[in-house]
């Protein structure tokens, strides 16, 4: 089964198991671009809490906020992290709500957005534009590692346990376009803003989000090399204590991430590290990125570090 | 009376220049003594605010028939969306002086912006920092009152000034594509303070082009507040019938600009009531002072102010 369907699936038990849950973009009604929207469409029960919109490219973020004010759990499917950039300002307002209205008023708005390298549109996918939604106060931003965890990381944030602030869960495309594992998890376990360990070793920590943390795994178990692993996942608040204890662990550090290595997150994470954990380190901080943007459609797959570079990066840490 | 260069061609009214009726027959259902005096409270908020020193402080006078109206006609489970200089929905909508003043001083800790206060105790929502917000805000929330099938309706203010944005846009294509239950309030003026002429914005009628969008409008004059109560009324009501958003076009004089006293919407309700033998000198007076004390009393209760 292909992670989108399994996706899909999810979202129609999402729909049927809350009445307040609707689910609003453009396409939704004929599926969205990917496919995601496709059940929930095709569904007689809840199809009418399916909502299509004229585009609003400026405002859609904001229109959900107002739905959710109103009392709904809106679930917006987006076609891109691109999309988000567009409604900023929007995005900005509805984040900023609760503070705003001294906690009397919340938007528990779920962003579904598809970003990354993975279907050859180029654009948004080289650029790593979570570094720039990371910033906007107030809001939550997770990020799914792994295909296995996607529909259980979304069920997770659609509860809106974690808090009623607007959540975006970013949906890296590499990893909807892979097929599903049978045991894949139904329940999260832990919360959605948690960093969480995928493999523990004791000379390296390897820090990793969105579509780098399968390969960084796969490097990692191919080679047999002594590394912790942590899925980041939580982008915006950071899961700081968890980071910094698994940075401390070993005291040699990288971080791998997709898009640019410029003011993105790896860059803070460096900092937290450098801050809080100077005195347990052992080697300079690594950062292994994708490349500059702007990536043309065919070269999109530059925007990820691919394994042969992850390998060197962390063979060389490990001799430091 | 001959129409001045102040006066808006094709805008409704109800009461003339003098505060006559000019078109008799026409009913008028609502408290014209407690709408004047919610009228009175809102200048005499404004001036007083004005007094303040408040920065990005914008006054409002002149312009309070839309203001108030909105707040008469909201029920109780509907939201309204102000937008900047309309502190006084607030207030016309029952926030005591005492909760005002400290919204208006303290904020919701401290995160009002300036000159403007959130009041979710009496629905009144809080401004946006992004120009415009406010209305795909309050668009959404209107979506969401549909969607649940509660029967309340949305209501948003702003300024003819916004509606080149295309935050306006976006907010009527979706308004009109999802047949919302919203109530958009828009304040504009013949002579729009620092507008360009080639802004296309001098003598038009923003009314027309929403009109042109597909939107039910009506364009009333804002000198005439009892036109203003029931143009809104009417868009409200069409909004909680199901039949869908409508924007309301007030044509209103800034008093800062120094029109004619008709231009000024309590002058032309007190001629009203005055002829009606509604309205007396003592009748002001008590008014008047009320709102001062209460108001004066309130701020140096929330911040220790005086002006």
């Amino acid at each position: 089964m292909q992670v989108i369907d399994a996706l899909a699936a999810a979202l129609a038990d999402l729909l049927r198991e809350d009445p307040r849950r609707v689910v609003l973009g453009e396409d939704v009604r004929s599926g969205t671009m990917i496919g995601i929207t496709r059940a929930v469409a095709a569904d007689p029960e809840v199809a009418p809490r399916v909502v299509a919109t004229p585009l609003l490219p400026a405002t859609l973020l904001a229109h959900a906020g107002g739905t959710a004010l109103a009392g709904l759990r809106p679930i917006v499917v987006l076609p891109s992290l691109q999309a988000v950039l567009e409604g900023l300002a929007g995005l900005r307002e509805i984040a900023q709500l609760a503070w705003r209205n001294g906690g009397e008023r919340t938007a528990p708005v779920l962003f579904l957005v598809p970003c990354g390298p993975g279907f050859c549109t180029g654009a948004d996918a080289g650029e790593g534009g979570e570094g720039i939604v990371a910033r906007i106060a107030g809001l939550k931003l997770v990020c799914a590692g792994r295909r296995d965890e996607i529909v259980a990381l979304v069920r997770a944030a659609a509860t809106f346990e974690h808090g009623e602030d607007p959540t975006m869960v970013l949906l890296p495309r590499a990893l909807l376009l892979g097929e599903l594992d049978d045991g894949a998890s139904a329940e999260l376990g832990r919360s959605p803003l948690s960093a969480h360990t995928l493999r523990a070793g004791g000379s390296i920590t390897v820090f990793a989000w969105g579509p780098c943390v399968e390969t960084a795994a796969a490097v990692i178990d191919e080679r047999g090399l002594d590394a912790t692993l942590i899925d980041v996942a939580a982008l915006q608040p950071l899961d700081r204590e968890a980071l910094l204890a698994a940075a401390r662990a070993t005291g040699k550090i990288a971080i791998v991430h997709a898009g640019p290595r410029a003011h993105g997150l790896g860059a803070e994470l460096a900092a937290l590290f450098a801050d809080d954990a100077i005195y347990t380190l052992d080697a300079p901080i690594l950062r292994v990125t994708g490349d500059d943007a702007p990536l043309g459609p065919l070269d999109e797959w530059r925007g990820l570090p691919d394994a042969d570079h992850i390998a060197h990066a962390l063979t060389t840490l490990l001799q430091h | 009376m001959e129409p001045t260069p102040w006066d808006p061609e094709g805008a409704a009214v109800v009461l003339d220049a003098q505060g006559r009726v000019a078109q008799p027959g026409v009913p008028i259902a609502i408290d014209l003594r407690a709408y004047y005096k919610a009228l009175v409270s809102a200048r005499c908020l404004d001036l007083r605010l004005a007094k303040l020193g408040l920065p990005m402080f914008a006054s409002c006078s002149g312009e309070e028939a839309p203001l108030v109206a909105t707040a008469l006609v909201a029920g109780e489970l509907d939201w309204i969306y102000p937008s900047v200089r309309d502190a006084a929905v607030a207030v016309a909508r029952g926030l005591s002086y005492e909760e005002f003043a400290h919204a208006l001083i303290s904020g919701c800790d401290g995160t009002a912006l300036p000159g403007r206060v959130a009041a979710p105790s009496v629905r009144v929502a809080a401004g946006t920092d992004a120009l415009g917000v406010h209305l795909a805000i309050a668009a959404g929330q209107a979506h969401g009152h549909k969607l649940a099938g509660d029967g309340a309706i949305t209501f948003a203010l702003l300024g003819e000034g916004l509606t080149t944005t295309g935050v306006f846009h976006e907010t009527l294509a979706v308004a009109i594509a999802c047949d919302l239950p919203l109530v958009l309030v828009c304040r504009s003026q013949l002579w729009p303070q620092g507008a360009p002429a080639e802004a296309g914005v001098l003598g038009d009628s923003v009314g027309e082009r929403v009109r042109a969008h597909g939107m039910w409008e009506r364009r009333v004059d804002g000198a005439d507040p009892i036109a203003v109560h029931q143009a809104i009324a009417a868009a409200a009501a069409r909004a909680r019938d199901r039949r869908g958003p409508a924007l309301v076009e007030v044509v209103v004089s800034q008093l800062i600009h120094d029109p004619p006293a008709h231009r000024d919407p309590i002058e032309r309700l007190r001629r009203h009531l005055d002829a009606q033998g509604q309205w007396s000198a003592t009748f002001q007076d008590v008014i008047e002072a009320e709102v001062r004390g209460r108001l004066d009393r309130a701020l140096a209760g929330a911040g220790g102010l005086s002006a």
